[in-house]
């Protein structure tokens, strides 16, 4: 991260949102808003003295709201590029920070900033976001957290500085319960497997055990999915290390209101008993979630999604770097969860696929585009509204026209039009009616 | 498709390539009917 900052060609807008993008492949014009810190980005250093002296502290995000942070902070300790900024719902306008800092860089009045960029060709790599639902009592019984939060647990600069300790009483668990496919591979939530989380479980517990070997720990799944270069041995190093993988849904989990552990009931497969077993702490695989405003940013680039929410790549198996868009391409996790070795593999993919059109100079396109016929069109617009790539628009004397760089052939203009008055070049109406006339006529 | 999972289908059935599913029109569905065809599957 550090390096991509200091690299004389890449530019990082932290803090900043896409709203609109515009052209076409080799000229898209792209408006960015940065939004304010409250703090000038050329003057921050990145030094702390306002975190000091700030009286206000709020949750702490990327703890997963384990710990605190200071109203006016740092996003976290390895934040690209390290510039504090104020959180100004919560702040209290003491201007205790404005005193505080040597170079006055806090500035209140900072207002959000259009920048309009003009770039060849994009690539989103928006990520992904944890499913948060109210599944096994979590956000209701203090000791069922997620991965992501345990990950923040054992973490040596996270809350508790690498201590596995719960929530409830501060104290080390020593019986511990993961939950897998929670959020995933359910009708009622998600259909699709998260993918990492039969890893990340196995990865988690054999640390836990590693560390603290008196530990009673059992995983249970509905499939364990360690496909991929040498996860299954890691699997079974976890299994050989003592950890107890049970196959079977959890049925109900209940607190003890004394001492919050979490007495659990489930029924493992291919027994007819139902165990009961008492946890000091339950973790669960939580399903991710296409990140917030994916949406948006789909919208905004007219590119299409999967049913399940995720960004839609050219061909799911033979292209999964292109979007239908030429010029935008995926990376990560916005295309579907992926594991991190995909995940640079796809990202290494769309930074050449990027680059080969912008070396080149040229783009080649195909010619079947709409032709619009002007003196057909009774100027009702239906086809500005069915074109799913912003390709159709007015000119000045109320006719229609067509970008042929967006367009992109797909001819629902052509079927939609009451006056025939725009068709699609090599798939005009006459020619299909000839060759249907041709077909029927020979089975006559 | 049957192309490619190397399907059989009857002699009978006459297949019009098209660019996309949102090309066809009712009007070219309707020709088809008008020319005595029994059936029309859109297939994408």
């Amino acid at each position: 991260m550090l390096e991509a900052d200091r690299h004389e060609n890449i530019e990082i807008l932290s803090y900043s949102e896409v709203i609109s993008v515009e052209g076409y492949i080799g000229n898209f014009r792209v408006k960015v808003k940065r939004k304010s810190r409250f703090v000038n980005e050329d003057k921050c250093t990145g030094c702390g003295s306002c975190t000091e002296v700030c009286p206000i502290y709020i949750p702490n995000y990327f703890d997963e709201n384990l710990s605190a942070r200071k109203c006016i902070d740092i996003a976290f300790a390895q934040a690209v590029p390290a510039i504090s900024d104020i959180e100004r719902n919560s702040c209290i306008e003491c201007f205790a920070c404005v005193d505080a800092c040597d170079t006055e860089a806090i500035d209140f009045s900072q207002q959000d900033k259009i920048v309009e960029l003009e770039v060849g060709t994009i690539i989103v790599a928006t990520g992904w976001d944890l499913y948060q639902g109210d599944d096994y009592g979590y956000g209701i019984y203090e000791n069922v957290i997620t991965q992501i939060q345990l990950e923040r647990i054992i973490a040596p600069n996270g809350p508790t500085l690498g201590h596995l300790i719960r929530p409830s009483d501060r104290k080390r668990p020593t019986r511990i319960l993961f939950i897998n496919c929670v959020g995933s591979r359910d009708l009622k939530t998600n259909e699709y497997c998260s993918v990492v989380c039969c890893n990340l479980s196995v990865k988690n517990s054999k640390l836990i055990m590693s560390e603290y070997p008196d530990s009673e720990i059992v995983v249970s799944y509905i499939d364990m999915r360690c496909a991929g270069k040498m996860y299954e041995e890691y699997y079974r190093r976890a299994r050989d290390a003592g950890i107890i993988f049970i196959k079977g849904l959890i049925g109900k989990i209940e607190e003890d209101p004394l001492t919050k552990n979490l007495k659990v009931q489930f029924e493992p497969v291919g027994t007819d008993s139902i165990v009961e077993m008492e946890f000091h702490m339950v973790v669960l695989s939580s399903a991710s979630l296409p990140s917030l405003g994916t949406k948006e940013i789909a919208s905004v680039m007219n590119i299409e999604k999967t049913p399940d929410g995720f960004l839609k790549e050219a061909h799911a198996r033979l292209d999964p770097i292109n979007t239908k868009v030429p010029g935008i391409y995926l990376a990560g996790s916005c295309q579907g969860q992926k594991s991190i070795d995909l995940t640079v593999s796809q990202a290494k993919g769309a930074a050449s696929s990027a680059n080969i059109p912008m070396k080149n100079e040229k783009y080649t396109m195909e010619l079947i585009r709409a032709q619009p016929l002007d003196e057909r069109c009774a100027k009702c617009y239906k086809c500005i509204d069915a074109c799913p790539y912003s390709a159709i628009s007015v000119n000045e004397n109320g006719l229609i026209q067509v970008d042929i760089i967006s367009c992109r052939g797909c001819g629902i203009c052509e079927s939609l039009c009451p006056s025939k008055a725009i068709e699609l070049a090599h798939y005009k109406d006459n020619q299909y009616v000839a060759y249907i006339d041709e077909l029927l006529q020979i089975e006559e | 498709m049957a192309g490619t999972i190397r399907a059989q289908y009857p002699t009978s059935l006459r297949t019009v390539l098209v660019p996309c599913t949102g090309r066809v029109g009712s009007d070219l569905v309707m020709r088809a009917f008008g020319r005595g065809a029994d059936g029309v599957i859109i297939v994408g």
